[in-house]
């Protein structure tokens, strides 16, 4: 799946995730902002990686903003975010879920 | 909110005001697009914060009910939300230095510092990618590993004989000279004119790359008193954030040494800003002053050929600016003076 423009997914809020997605030449390249980055922050990243991966995206930029998101919420906002990136909002993709 | 109601602006600014917010100066309200408010069960005012284009303004949270924090992270993600909305996802927020970690806990990046405040920025791009752009178009010219860096911030509205003087100075005395063109559209000529303008003005020479300052120099965002009246005092404390900015972010990264002005014998604000510029980057960076060049009694200034082209005497100062610069002014002269008539402001930067 292509990215086609910059979109956001989450809020700023405990428990939940903010992620931004926008293009890249090449590769994912995630910067986390995790107060619990030091224990989970190899986790959380590999969760945004693996969904991307499902969804077929293989460059892609993404800023995330952690405030303790589960992995399910994680996994969530990143399909929220890539399917706006992609414009793809009206065709959600079930098989990843 | 509706500022605009007065009951609403009431409340609003004695919630501000409680927070130590003071500044409520019709210039700075006039630049809000949008206004937040977060009310409690009570309906008291918790926590609220505007968006001016992509800048985050009047932020104030209160704590006393809630955990600390939380109000803030959902006013900022409300704010954040709404300018996605509107296609807006890199923006900028000053503000007090106390709160710069607040705001770098929901992933804004610190960009420049004084005792008065701090500028910040969070989105999909950053100065890390400017300043990649910027070195990729150096590189585009065969000069990527030119040792001596000099740099030259104009608006060039329009390019002048008096501004080639001053790139011609760089050129000699560096390997490789950036010249950062001033990005905002409110001046006479527009963004795209004015940075093709100084492309054409300077193609021969084959060291000088012409680039956009984007928002990082000289920007609405950084500096908004280049383009609107302000007090000495913020014209002083917005330089300096635009100084540090520069040296902190721009010049190391793109390894600039020496920084040419042009001397300022007419605008309060751009002398202020020279004064500020040499007093923060050496000696990080050098700061070169060059006299402006003359022509006959008189010197060089953009401003001069602005009135010429409203007073429909171009001919006037055929020698103030280059052929290329000329053409252009002849064959868009309609254009450009109906945009005076329309009320563009030709006197200002």
């Amino acid at each position: 799946m292509e990215i086609k423009k910059t979109a956001i997914a989450g809020t700023l809020e405990s428990s939940d995730i903010q992620l931004m997605i926008s293009q890249a030449d090449s590769g994912i390249a995630i910067d986390l902002q995790s107060d619990v980055k030091k224990v989970f922050g190899d986790q959380i990243e590999a969760v945004i990686t693996t969904t991307l991966n499902e969804m077929g995206v293989t460059s892609a930029k993404v800023k995330a903003v952690d405030k303790g998101a589960l992995d399910c919420v994680i996994k969530a906002r990143t399909i929220a975010a890539v399917q706006r990136a992609a414009e793809t909002t009206a065709t959600p993709a079930w098989e990843v879920l | 909110m509706n500022l605009n109601d007065p009951a609403v602006f009431k409340e609003w600014q004695e919630f501000l005001e409680s927070l130590g917010v003071t500044n409520f100066q019709a210039n700075e309200r006039q630049q809000i697009d949008t206004t937040l408010g977060m009310y409690n069960e009570r309906g008291n005012l918790v926590a609220t914060g505007s968006v001016a284009g992509n800048v985050l303004k009047y932020i104030g949270v209160c704590n006393k009910f809630s955990t600390q924090g939380s109000h803030f992270n959902s006013i900022v993600s409300a704010l954040m939300n709404l300018l996605a909305q509107r296609g807006v996802f890199h923006l900028f927020v000053f503000t007090k230095v106390k709160y710069t970690t607040s705001f770098q806990h929901v992933g804004f990046h610190e960009l420049a510092r004084t005792d008065l405040g701090v500028i910040l920025e969070t989105g999909d791009t950053g100065v890390t990618d400017y300043v990649h752009r910027v070195a990729q178009a150096a590189a585009k010219q065969n000069l990527a590993t030119a040792s001596k860096v000099g740099a030259i911030v104009m608006n060039a509205n329009p390019f002048t004989r008096g501004h080639r003087y001053l790139v011609e100075r760089a050129a000699r005395e560096n390997d490789l000279v950036y010249v950062f063109v001033v990005n905002d559209d409110v001046s006479l000529f527009t963004t795209t004119e004015r940075l093709a303008l100084v492309k054409a003005g300077t193609a021969d020479l084959t060291n000088v790359v012409v680039v956009s300052g984007d928002q990082y120099m000289v920007s609405y965002v950084t500096f908004p008193a280049y383009f609107l009246p302000t007090q000495d005092d913020a014209i002083r404390y917005q330089t300096t954030l635009d100084a540090r900015l520069f040296r902190d972010q721009i010049a190391s990264a793109l390894h600039i040494t020496t920084r040419y002005l042009g001397s300022e014998p007419f605008s309060r604000t751009t002398g202020i800003y020279n004064q500020v510029l040499q007093t923060e980057l050496p000696p990080t960076v050098t700061v070169k002053v060059i006299d402006r060049q003359t022509s006959g009694d008189n010197v060089i200034t953009a401003t001069q050929v602005r009135r010429a082209l409203a007073d429909n005497a171009l001919a006037t100062v055929r020698n103030w600016v280059p052929t290329t610069t000329y053409q252009f002014m002849q064959q868009n002269l309609t254009t450009l003076q109906a945009r005076i008539q329309e009320g563009m402001n030709i006197n200002g930067n």
